[in-house]
């Protein structure tokens, strides 16, 4: 079954309230292009769950879109704080519920597994416990060991960018993996954008790393850059001075405004020419 | 021979690590740290590229370009679930760089100020939880000891540190090791768990850490120096780090923005130039 669709194809079937989970890992193959996508298209109140989340969270934050995030991390690494996630967190716009890197995809993995929790040592004294009001403790009921039961996670919508798949939904993930797998299986439904579109015997000659299995997916976008401003190893790395021009925007409410019409309220073949175009982006940014 | 601050501190953190475990490069400090210590005293260590990839390759610290790394040198990629295993398993190792730590070894990366209200919102606790709940050694480090790092009590717990509460849930695992800092080392074998001194960096009183330390902490007169670092842990950590992305951890303002600058557009040409065969893929 061809499962090509254009990223607003895709979006359509997104409605308010949706609960998103986005793969990646801070600044790392980020699903920037759909999220810039979700961004534009007028859903809100979304909920969103990532494990090291980065620019896509700050993003959404900026736009307004967002009404709750579950989250071990949300930052921009060597680039610092995020700035939205950071004014949104002090100023208690939105709902945050701070879970850690392992507790997320045990949730997650409870989903999958159709449990409807799993137990960890994760968290145990610390104040993590305290904040997140969604864990309970348990008492092992063998050992008598206390535990922490962490609830299983049920997205909607996972959002993922990994660099071949091929139009039946199958994708091949060549740097880091991240939890990418896991967001996929847990969600009712996966969204995948892809470096490149490539013939079915091209991807199986992957092997292994044809990470992504099309049971788990139900639409693939083609678009090159996809990740970006993260990175895309082992084709691009993150584009530093971009997110330096993000967090300067997002700083100041008249730069935000014109960094939002610019970089956000144009399709993904636009962004591509404001950021300089393809041949300046290679220069640049391919390792 | 001559040595800077940050070459003082990762080859006294890289003495910290020995024994077979993962080793995680999530900072330059810490990745220079693990390859000091496997290319000297500990050669069983396996050093990462990336916070969780990048088996068997050697460091080079860069700001962008650690699963590359991986890639032009063939590392052992690896999963998520392998590296919460080997946490699971102690079989892991890491320097953690917290925001604060406190005298019992607790530490935060999460908020300064209350968390439903923070004066400022830092990143969210990520994997420390994981690695006090179940590794048996945990090692910190904090670039500017101040009082507003090494405080009397955290302002939120990120990791466990020593107190009635790990005692009982957690028995020894995640207590803290040691804590490397600008001006010295510190362990946690004082009265309670306490934060205790080790050693003081050649050249810092024990006035200065009196001073730059947010609660009473017992400092005598008598305090042994911090052992320099030796000729080859210098070209270890120099010949790693062309860039000298070690340096920035340390720098603040216009130098740390020129520096920051200077790595990024040279930092493809470093990596090729170390290793000019193709990658994998």
């Amino acid at each position: 079954m061809n499962k090509v669709l254009t990223a607003e194809a895709m979006l359509d079937q997104i409605p308010d309230g949706a609960s998103i989970t986005i793969g990646g890992s801070s600044l790392s193959r980020k699903p920037m292009a759909l999220v810039r996508a979700l961004a534009r298209s007028g859903r809100k109140d979304l909920t969103l769950i990532v494990n090291v989340g980065g620019p896509e969270v700050d993003l959404l934050l900026g736009l307004g879109v967002v009404s709750k995030v579950i989250y071990a991390f949300v930052g921009f690494e060597v680039m610092g704080l995020a700035p939205n996630f950071r004014r949104a967190r002090q100023g208690q716009i939105v709902e945050f519920e701070e879970w850690t890197e392992y507790t997320v995809m045990a949730g997650l993995d409870a989903a999958i597994k159709r449990v409807p929790f799993l137990p960890t040592r994760s968290g145990l004294a610390t104040d993590v416990l305290k904040v997140n009001h969604a864990f309970r403790t348990m008492t092992d009921p063998f050992t008598g060991q206390q535990l922490v039961a962490v609830p299983a996670i049920h997205p909607d919508f996972a959002l993922i960018h990994v660099n071949y798949a091929d139009e039946r939904g199958n994708g091949v993930i060549l740097g880091d993996g991240h939890i990418d797998v896991l967001c996929a299986k847990a969600a009712k439904t996966t969204f995948m954008s892809c470096e490149r579109l490539v013939h079915a015997d091209e991807l199986q000659r992957f092997g292994r790393d044809v990470q992504i299995l099309r049971i788990h997916t139900q639409g693939v976008a083609e678009m090159p850059w996809g990740a970006h401003p993260t990175g895309c190893a082992p084709e691009y790395r993150a584009d530093l001075k971009h997110l330096e021009e993000y967090m300067a925007a997002a700083n100041d409410p008249a730069k935000w405004a014109v960094y939002q019409d610019s970089m956000v309220f144009v399709e993904h073949g636009q962004y591509l020419d404001r950021i300089g175009g393809r041949e300046h982006l290679v220069s640049r940014l391919h390792v | 021979m001559e040595y800077s601050l940050d070459e003082l501190m990762i080859a006294t953190m890289a003495h910290q690590l020995k024994g077979e475990f993962l080793v995680s490069s999530v900072t330059a400090f810490g990745a220079l740290a693990a390859l000091v210590a496997q290319k000297t005293h500990a050669p069983e260590l396996a050093v990462l590229a990336t916070p969780e990839s990048g088996m068997e390759v050697t460091p080079l610290p860069t700001l962008t370009l650690g699963q590359f790394l991986t890639d032009v040198q063939r590392g052992i990629p690896l999963t998520m679930e392998e590296i919460f295993d080997a946490i699971f398993c102690d079989l892991f190792r890491i320097w953690i760089n917290p925001a604060q730590i406190d005298q019992f070894g607790n530490v935060n990366i999460s908020s300064i100020g209350p968390w439903e209200k923070p004066k400022v919102a830092l990143v969210g606790s990520r994997g420390i939880p994981e690695d006090t709940s179940h590794l048996s050694q945990i090692f910190y480090y904090i670039l500017h000891h101040n009082t507003r790092s090494v405080v009397s009590q955290v302002d939120f717990r990120s990791g466990a540190g020593n107190g009635a509460e790990r005692d009982q849930y957690l028995g020894r695992s995640g207590a803290p090791s040691l804590l490397v800092t600008d001006l010295g080392v510190f362990d946690f074998s004082g009265p309670g768990g306490s934060m205790a001194v080790v050693t003081l960096h050649p050249g810092v009183s024990p006035d200065e850490v009196r001073e730059r330390t947010g609660f009473d902490l017992q400092v005598t007169d008598i305090i042994p120096h911090t052992t320099p670092p030796t000729a080859q842990e210098l070209e270890i950590i120099r010949t790693a780090d062309p860039l000298e992305v070690r340096k920035l951890e340390l720098l603040a303002g216009e130098e740390a923005s020129e520096k920051f600058v200077t790595i990024y557009e040279r930092e493809r040409q470093a990596l090729h130039v170390a290793w000019p065969a193709r990658g994998r893929h």
